[in-house]
C-alpha cells in the first residue's frame, strides 16, 4: 500500500491545478466580466488540440506551452469582440445559449480536423522520469505541471493586483464609465481579459495532454466542474477560483479512494449546496 | 384558434405523408419537451437547463407501473404527469432562490444529481443499460400494437397537452408569468405572490415533460439512460430557441426540425451538429425570435402587400 494514497493524493493536486487554471479563467470571464462562459471546456479542449498539432510540427512542447494560450486567446478575442459584446445588453441568458452553441461548434470542428479518435504524445523529453515514492513512481511531468500552473496563476494575479495595468482593468470593473471618460477604451479592455481568460483555459488543455490525451469532448465536463468550483471559491474572487480548485482536484481524489461513481456528483451537490446556503462562495465577500 | 386548426390537421395527415410513425411520434414528444421548456423561459423568462431531469422521472414512473403494476396506460402517463409535476416543483422551488446565472446552474446541478440517481439505482432504471420490455397495454379495449396506432394515440394526448398549454399561456396566470419575467420587482409590488407562481410554472412543466417521458417509454419499449442525461437537456433548450421562445408553436416547430434533421443530416454528413451550431449561434445573435418569429414577419409582410 505504501506510496500508493500519497500518489493519489499528489494526482488530486495535478487535477487540482487543472482545475484552478480553468477557474481562474472563468473567474476572470463570468466574475469580473459578467459573461457565462458556457465554452471554456471548449476552449481547454482546443487549447489540447492545438499543442497536439504544434508538438506534430515541431517536436517541441515548451513551444506548445507557450503558442497554444497566444492562438485560443487571440480567437477568444475575436469570440468576444463580434458576438459578447454585441450580446452584452440582452442579458445572461443569450450569452449562455450563443456559448452553447459555440461548444457545438468548437467540438465538431475538432473532430472534423483530427478525427474523433484519441490523441496523445509522449511527456517531453528530460521529464520522462519519476521521483521514487515507496512501490511506485511520481512522474516528473506531474511535478513540472503544478509548478508551471503555480507560476502563471502567481503571474496573472500578479499582474491584476500589482500592475498599473491590473488597476486599470480592475476600475474598469467597479465602475466603466468613469474610467471611459478618463479616456480609456474600456471595452478593448475587457476584450483583452476575455482573452486572458480563454487563454488561461488553453494552457490547462495544452498542460494535461501529454497526461491524459486529447479527445473532442474533453471540454464538457471540465466547463460543469470549473463554473462549481468558481461559485464554491467564491464569484469573482480570484484566490477563491484558485483554493477552490485545489479543494476540488483532492475532494475527488479522496472520493475515487472511497466511493468513484460518487466522486463527480459530490462536486455539483457542493455547488448547489453553496448557491442555497452562502451564494457568495467561500471566498466571495459580499 | 385557426392556427390550432392547421397544426391538428398537420399531425393528422403527417403518417400517410412521411411513412415513419416512429421518428413522427419522437417528434411529438421531443416537441413536447420543448414547449415545456418554452413555458419557463418563453412565458417566465427563466432558463431550465434541467429539463431532461422531470423527462426522466416521468419516463421512470410510467415504465415501473407499466412493469411492475401492469397499470392501464391512462394511470402510467398520469403517474408519469404528476411525478413529472412534483419533481419539478422541488427542482424549481429550490432553483429560483438562485439569482440569475445562478438559478441556471442549479438546474444544472439537480440535473446532472438525478442522473447519478438514475444511473446508479439499477434495480429501479436499469443503469447503463437502461429499462427493457415496457409493455404497451391497450386502452379502452383498442390495441396500440401497430406503430401508427401508438403515432394517433401520441398525437391524440400531446394536442391535448399543447391545447392545454395555449390556454394557460392566454389566461391570468400566464399574464403574471410574464409580467415576471418583464419586472419581477414590479411584479412583487403589485402584489403577487412571485414564488408561488414560479414554483407552479416549473411544476406545470414539468408535468408536461414527465408526461412526454411517460409516452416515449412505450414508443420503443424502452427507456435509455440518456432520457435523463444532460444532453437531452441540452437539446431541448438548442430546439426551443431554433424555433423561437415568443410562442408555443415556434417550440413545437424547432423541436419538429431538430429531430428530423439529427435523424437525417447524421447519415449525410457526420459532423452536421457544426452546421446546427453555426445556425445555432446565428439565430441568437441577428434572429432572436427563432424560425417562427421570422415566419410571423414574413406573413405579417405578406398580409400588408
Amino acid at each position: 500500500m505504501s506510496g500508493l494514497i500519497e500518489v493519489q493524493l499528489l494526482n488530486g493536486i495535478v487535477q487540482g491545478m487543472i482545475y484552478a487554471l480553468l477557474a481562474a479563467g472563468l473567474t476572470l470571464i463570468f466574475g469580473m466580466l459578467d459573461i457565462p462562459n458556457f465554452a471554456h471546456g471548449a476552449f481547454y479542449a482546443l487549447g489540447a488540440y492545438v499543442a497536439f498539432t504544434v508538438v506534430s510540427l515541431t517536436g517541441n512542447f515548451w513551444l506548445a506551452i507557450v503558442i497554444v494560450p497566444l492562438v485560443v486567446a487571440g480567437l477568444g478575442l475575436v469570440v468576444d469582440a463580434f458576438a459578447m459584446r454585441r450580446l452584452a445588453r440582452t442579458g445572461h441568458v443569450y450569452q449562455i445559449l450563443f456559448t452553447l452553441g459555440l461548444v457545438l461548434i468548437v467540438q465538431e470542428s475538432i473532430v472534423l480536423i483530427w478525427g474523433a479518435n484519441p490523441t496523445s504524445i509522449n511527456v517531453p523529453a528530460g521529464l520522462d522520469g519519476g521521483v521514487p515514492l515507496g512501490v511506485v513512481t511520481f512522474p516528473y511531468y506531474r511535478l513540472f505541471l503544478v509548478a508551471a500552473a503555480a507560476l502563471v496563476i502567481v503571474a496573472v494575479w500578479f499582474a491584476l493586483e500589482r500592475t498599473r495595468y491590473g488597476a486599470i482593468i480592475r476600475a474598469g470593473i467597479d465602475d466603466p464609465e468613469m474610467v471611459d471618460c478618463i479616456g480609456i477604451n474600456v471595452q478593448r479592455l475587457f476584450t483583452i481579459v476575455f482573452g486572458i481568460g480563454v487563454g488561461l483555459a488553453a494552457l490547462a488543455g495544452a498542460l494535461i495532454l501529454p497526461i491524459r490525451g486529447g479527445q473532442p469532448a474533453m471540454g464538457n465536463e471540465l466547463m460543469a466542474t470549473s463554473f462549481a468550483v468558481v461559485v464554491i471559491g467564491g464569484l469573482g474572487s480570484y484566490l477563491g477560483a484558485v483554493v477552490g480548485g485545489l479543494f476540488i482536484g483532492l475532494t475527488q481524489a479522496v472520493m475515487t479512494m472511497l466511493y468513484p461513481a460518487a466522486s463527480e456528483v459530490a462536486i455539483f451537490a457542493a455547488m448547489a449546496l453553496i448557491i442555497l446556503i452562502r451564494p457568495q462562495g467561500l471566498f466571495g465577500k459580499r | 384558434m385557426r392556427r390550432f386548426a392547421i397544426l391538428v390537421v398537420l399531425v393528422a395527415v403527417a403518417p400517410l405523408v412521411l411513412r415513419y410513425p416512429e421518428l413522427e411520434t419522437q417528434i411529438l414528444t421531443f416537441g413536447l419537451l420543448a414547449v415545456a421548456f418554452n413555458l419557463l423561459l418563453g412565458e417566465m423568462g427563466f432558463l431550465s437547463f434541467g429539463q431532461a431531469t422531470f423527462n426522466g422521472v416521468g419516463a421512470y414512473i410510467a415504465a415501473r407501473a407499466l412493469l411492475d403494476a401492469h397499470a392501464p396506460l391512462p394511470i402510467a402517463l398520469l403517474g408519469a404527469l404528476l411525478a413529472g409535476g412534483a419533481a419539478a416543483a422541488l427542482v424549481g422551488a429550490l432553483a429560483i432562490t438562485g439569482r440569475g446565472v445562478y438559478g441556471v446552474m442549479l438546474t444544472f446541478a439537480f440535473n446532472e444529481m438525478a442522473y447519478f440517481i438514475a444511473f446508479q439505482w439499477r434495480s429501479v432504471t436499469g443503469g447503463d443499460d437502461g429499462l427493457r420490455g415496457i409493455p404497451r397495454p391497450d386502452v379502452f379495449g383498442i390495441s396500440l400494437d401497430d406503430a401508427t396506432r401508438y403515432y394517433y394515440f401520441t398525437a391524440l394526448v400531446v394536442l391535448l397537452a399543447f391545447a392545454a398549454v395555449l390556454r394557460i399561456v392566454d389566461s391570468p396566470f400566464g399574464a403574471v408569468l410574464r409580467a415576471i419575467r418583464e419586472n419581477e420587482g414590479r411584479a412583487r409590488a403589485i402584489g403577487f405572490r412571485v414564488r408561488r407562481f414560479k414554483i407552479a410554472a416549473f411544476a406545470l412543466s414539468g408535468a408536461l415533460s414527465g408526461l412526454a417521458g411517460g409516452l416515449y417509454a412505450e414508443l420503443f419499449h424502452f427507456v435509455p439512460l440518456q432520457a435523463i442525461d444532460l444532453d437531452t437537456s441540452t437539446n431541448i433548450v438548442i430546439a426551443a430557441l431554433l424555433g423561437g421562445i415568443g410562442s408555443p408553436y415556434g417550440a413545437l416547430l424547432g423541436a419538429a426540425i431538430f429531430t428530423v434533421l439529427s435523424n437525417s443530416l447524421s447519415h449525410v454528413w457526420a459532423h452536421w451538429p457544426l452546421i446546427f451550431g453555426l445556425v445555432f449561434c446565428a439565430v441568437v445573435l441577428f434572429f432572436r425570435t427563432g424560425l417562427w418569429g421570422i415566419t410571423e414577419r414574413w406573413s405579417r409582410r405578406a398580409a400588408h402587400a
